[in-house]
Formats: structure tokens, sequence, C-alpha cells
């Protein structure tokens, strides 16, 4: 089967007008695109699906009467269409996938995707969805490399704003004895236990739905992945006092112009800088408590 | 802070979320997990079967996403409140129904935190310009 495609280019304001249009000839309803910088910057595309048959001539017949009666009160501009195979969608954002290495040994394969295992591997199996951490971005992928580097065995570690679960998940596949993972969204709470079971690390890892405040006791290395203010605020409120003597600070999803402030959080708190390491503009920090 | 790769707004029917069109075609080209958003949409919308509730998915870089239920679409509020089936074909031409000042307030209250109106009077300004595109004159 095949679809056509109506889409039309316009300002924010009309969108909804036109979605209204085009809704009064499709059954399943509409779609509008915006760029990354979100509505009113710009253009916006409305797009519809209708079947692609017979019927296809009068139904685009309808729509370019539709619109341009609408476009006798608001500028509409002409509408475009287009053809489209219809396809297995729930497959199509698989194809983009690959296994990814990250570090020396850190290895995340997609669920449905093959590999060979290579001695001393680091597998996490992890598929991208409704959580931030895919192993995708920069600072996940930075920090990935400092849990690679930091992590010994039987280390008590925590993670704070888990997301999909991937920096617990890779703690306790390096050796960690205990996890603690915390997640202030119910959402990546759900995503990051179904992961954590996915990676058989159930028992390493704990998911926690809160936030600091739940976070009690002392451990020997943190994972901050957030933002420069999020950790600014977690050091304020006393995050560092989690630390034990001799333990480590990964803090990340800091860009490189709010650096100096997280620094200058750490250094309050009598922390050491170790490293500073830079990914395009996302900066991550490595600190230590002497 | 994860940087946006595009947002697309779904109007569709509470509850019926599924990967054929719009749904499959606009999101698979984001290249995100379209089963897991059907079915957390379906599960969240499950108790207004019968309306459309649109969804507002915020598509990352790094393939992950994550979405928020919007308030009706105008042109449905503006329906129900004129108490027609449908917009006019020819709004500028053919008028198909009438609301009050006062039900156009209403709907702009409902949906003002969707539509990036500085104040309630430019709110509504947006709302009217939505009626008179469906042939649905504001009494004055």
């Amino acid at each position: 089967m095949r679809w056509l495609e109506v889409s039309v280019e316009v300002d924010a304001e009309a969108a909804e007008a036109v979605a209204e249009v085009l809704s009064r000839y499709v059954e399943r309803g509409v779609a509008i695109e915006a760029g990354p910088d979100g509505w009113h910057a710009g253009p916006v595309v409305v797009r519809a699906y209708l079947p692609d048959d017979d019927e296809r001539w009068a139904r685009r017949k309808q729509i370019q009467e539709g619109l341009w009666h609408l476009g006798q009160i608001v500028r509409i501009p002409e509408p475009s269409f287009r053809s489209v195979a219809e396809e297995d969608w729930t497959e199509a954002w698989k194809k983009r996938l690959r296994v990814l290495r990250v570090g020396a040994h850190i290895v995340i394969q997609p669920s449905w995707l093959d590999y060979e295992h290579e001695a001393g591997d680091v597998v996490i199996r992890l598929d991208p969805g409704m959580a931030f951490g895919t192993g995708l971005h920069p600072t996940t992928q930075m920090c990935l490399v400092a849990l690679e580097e930091l992590v010994r065995p039987g280390m008590e570690v925590v993670d704070l704003g888990t997301g999909s679960g991937i920096l617990a998940i890779a703690a306790a596949k390096l050796g960690a004895r205990d996890v603690l993972a915390v997640d202030s969204d119910p959402q990546a709470a759900r995503v990051a236990r179904s992961n954590v079971i996915g990676n058989g690390v159930q028992g390493t890892v704990r998911i926690k739905r809160g936030s600091l405040s739940d976070v009690a006791g002392t451990y020997d290395l943190l994972v901050v992945n957030i933002l420069a203010k999020v950790i600014v605020e977690l050091v304020e409120q006393g995050l560092c006092e989690r630390m034990r003597r001799g333990a480590f600070f990964v803090g990340a999803g800091i860009t490189s112009d709010r650096t100096p402030e997280v620094i200058a959080a750490f250094k309050s708190k009598g922390l050491e800088i170790l490293d500073q390491r830079q990914q395009d503009d996302w900066v991550t920090l490595l600190a230590k408590r002497p | 802070m994860k940087k946006v790769k595009a947002v697309v707004k779904l109007q569709i029917q509470a509850g019926k979320a599924n990967p054929a069109p719009p749904v499959g075609p606009a999101l698979a080209q984001h290249g995100i997990n379209l089963m897991q958003f059907c079915k957390a949409y379906n599960a969240r919308t499950a108790g207004q079967a019968g309306n459309i509730i649109p969804a507002e998915i915020t598509i990352y870089q790094d393939g992950s996403f994550d979405f928020e239920l919007k308030s009706p679409p105008t042109a449905d509020l503006l329906r129900k409140a004129a108490s027609v089936e449908k917009g006019s074909s020819e709004p500028n031409r053919d008028k198909v129904g009438t609301i009050t000042r006062e039900q156009l307030r209403d709907i702009a209250e409902t949906k003002m935190k969707d539509l990036n109106a500085i104040d309630i009077e430019g709110a509504m300004r947006q709302i009217e310009g939505t009626a008179r595109g469906m042939g649905i004159q504001v009494e004055a």
C-alpha cells in the first residue's frame, strides 16, 4: 500500500488552522513538525497522510480547495504532495544503530544486533528510548571512559540522574560491588530498571526514584551526568559529604562556559581536580576527595 | 543538556497511537523507538477515548526522546463551543457557527499554556484567527 503525504510549510500561528483543514480529509490525525529551536522560531511543517488509491486526484483537489479558501484569510503556501510507500516504520529506527565501542573495552550493543565478542569486552545491551543515555552522546561516552579508568572491583558507586541506567550498568559490569542509581523522573526509573534486568546486573544495581536526599551513606565513586547548574546545586546541598576519603567524582553534562562554576564548587568542598576533558562543547571533570 | 533535533506534535485520537500514518512516517524519519512512544501514549491517554489529545515529542540528537500531552487542538474546542461537526469549507463566505466572547476567553484560557502568547488578549487573538479560518464567528 502507498500513502499520499500532504505537507504545508506555514508560520506556527497558522499551523492549527491548516491542521484543521487537513484533518477533515484524513481519519488518523496530523503531525506538525518544528526544527531544533521549537515553535515560533521559523516555519513549521504540517503533514497528513491519505490512502494513495484511485481517489487520489479527487482528494488532492479537495485539499487544495480547502487550503485555497483558508488562504483567503491567512497566507498559505501551496501544499506539496508526495507518494510514500508503506514500510515497517517500527523497524526503521533500528537501521541507524550500530554496535558501538567506547573506551578500551566497553561495547554498547542494541538488542537485535549480533556481535563478535572479544576477550575482555564489557558489553552493555541497550536500546535507545524514552530516557537519556543511549551511549551516542559525547557526555555519556566521556563518563563511560572515566568509569572504565576509575572503577575498581568492590567499589560502591552512586549514579545520580541515571536516565537509561547506562552508567550504572557500566559501573556494575566494571566490577563495582554496589551501585545506587537515582533519577527523579519516574519514566527514567522504569526504563533504567528494565535495562538493568536486561543486562543481568539487578543483583548489583539498585534503582531509586528520588533525589540527593535518597542517597544515604558514603561511597567510593559518584557519577553525575546532568547539567552544570544541577551539579553545583547538588554540591551545595552536601553531595560531596557522600564521598569517602579517596573517593572519585565524575561530573558531566557541563558546557565549557559553565565549567569554572563547577570547578569552584568542587574546590570549595576541598576536592582536588584530577582532569578536565572536552569533546565538542561538553566538559567532563574528574575530581577526588583527598 | 541534550541537543534537540526536532519537535513533532501529533494530533491523534487518545489511546489509538499505532505505527500507521501519521505516527509511523512522522517519527520513523527521526530514528526514534516508535513502539515505545505508542505504548506510552496509549497508556497515558487511555481514559480519554474519543478526544484528540496532542502529544508533543521532543527528539534529541542521541536518538532519545520524551513527550508531553497538550491541550486539545483549538479547532476541536471551537467546534465543540459552536456545536458544529466541522469547519466551513469556504470560511470567508460561508459561516457555520458562532461563539460568544466568553467562550473565546474560555478556550484561550485552556490553550494559554500551549500558545506562547504573552497575555490572554494575545491568546484570544490567535484563537479568533483559527475561528475565522473555520468559518466560526465571534460575537462582537
